[in-house]
């Protein structure tokens, strides 16, 4: 299954591939393009990624996500291409019995795909600028100390995000 | 052989891909110090990247063979 496209993401058609009678709680993520970063108007946004690695990096914590926190289902996909303000950038679809574990498990699968995924924000402002939002090294292989780097929220440089529970 | 480059790394590089004529197999950490001299300008990226060949991420004191290329990645901003 698809985890990086580049066609507009539907989360209603993530929460039909996920349908689940034995869950009560369902999660619905998107993180949204917003207008501005660190003070400055941003215009649009283009997302690359490197595709082979990203994929396979979305597949493992779609599985991480449901084995740490017990949850049923867990669906991500994210974006890649120009986008404009407003528009879903990533959709994480996940479903449990109960709410708590589907909340803390939404919550940990944003903060750790923004740590993982080899994917690149490049911000167009409206001053006719653009640059590369600076981002969090990939802990494997950013030098040979890798194992003992600590991830570090990224949350201050998170797109708008909408957060919809449904129980 | 074939270093790709992505995000950042590409404006730095000029380009998306290069390739560096070294001997292989090299070991990772090799291959960064020559890419590092002959673009100065990927200098400052160099401590802060991650390599990969096809889907798997490789430490820098892994050998490549140059069969595939050599990916650098910057820092990741998903999300």
């Amino acid at each position: 299954m698809e985890h990086i496209t580049d066609q507009v993401l539907d989360p209603e058609l993530l929460k039909r591939e996920t349908e689940n009678p034995t869950c009560g709680a369902l999660i619905v993520f998107e993180g949204t393009v917003r207008n501005h970063h660190r003070g400055r108007e941003v215009e649009r946004m283009e997302y690359t990624a490197y595709k082979p690695l990203a994929e396979r990096v979305l597949q493992e914590l779609e599985e991480e996500t449901k084995r740490r926190f017990g949850v049923v289902e867990c669906r991500i996909v994210h974006r890649i291409g120009e986008l404009a303000i407003g528009e879903a950038s990533v959709v994480i679809v996940v479903r449990s019995a109960h709410r708590g574990d589907a909340f803390d498990a939404a919550e940990w699968a944003i903060d750790t795909l923004k740590q993982r995924v080899p994917i690149w924000k490049n911000d167009f402002y409206a001053d006719g600028t653009r640059a590369y939002q600076d981002g969090v090294p990939l802990s494997a292989c950013g030098s040979d100390e890798h194992d003992s780097a600590s991830p570090r929220s990224s949350r201050d440089t998170q797109s708008g995000n909408s957060l919809h529970n449904q129980e | 052989m074939r270093i790709e480059f992505y995000g950042v790394l590409q404006e730095a590089a000029g380009s998306e891909a290069i390739e560096l004529p070294i001997d292989t197999p090299s070991r990772v950490a090799h291959i960064l110090e020559e890419l590092g001299e002959q673009i100065p300008a990927l200098q400052s990226h160099l401590p802060r990247i991650a390599c990969a060949v096809g889907d798997e991420v490789i430490p820098r004191s892994e050998m490549v063979s140059g069969d595939a290329p050599l990916i650098l990645l910057p820092p990741v901003s998903g999300g």
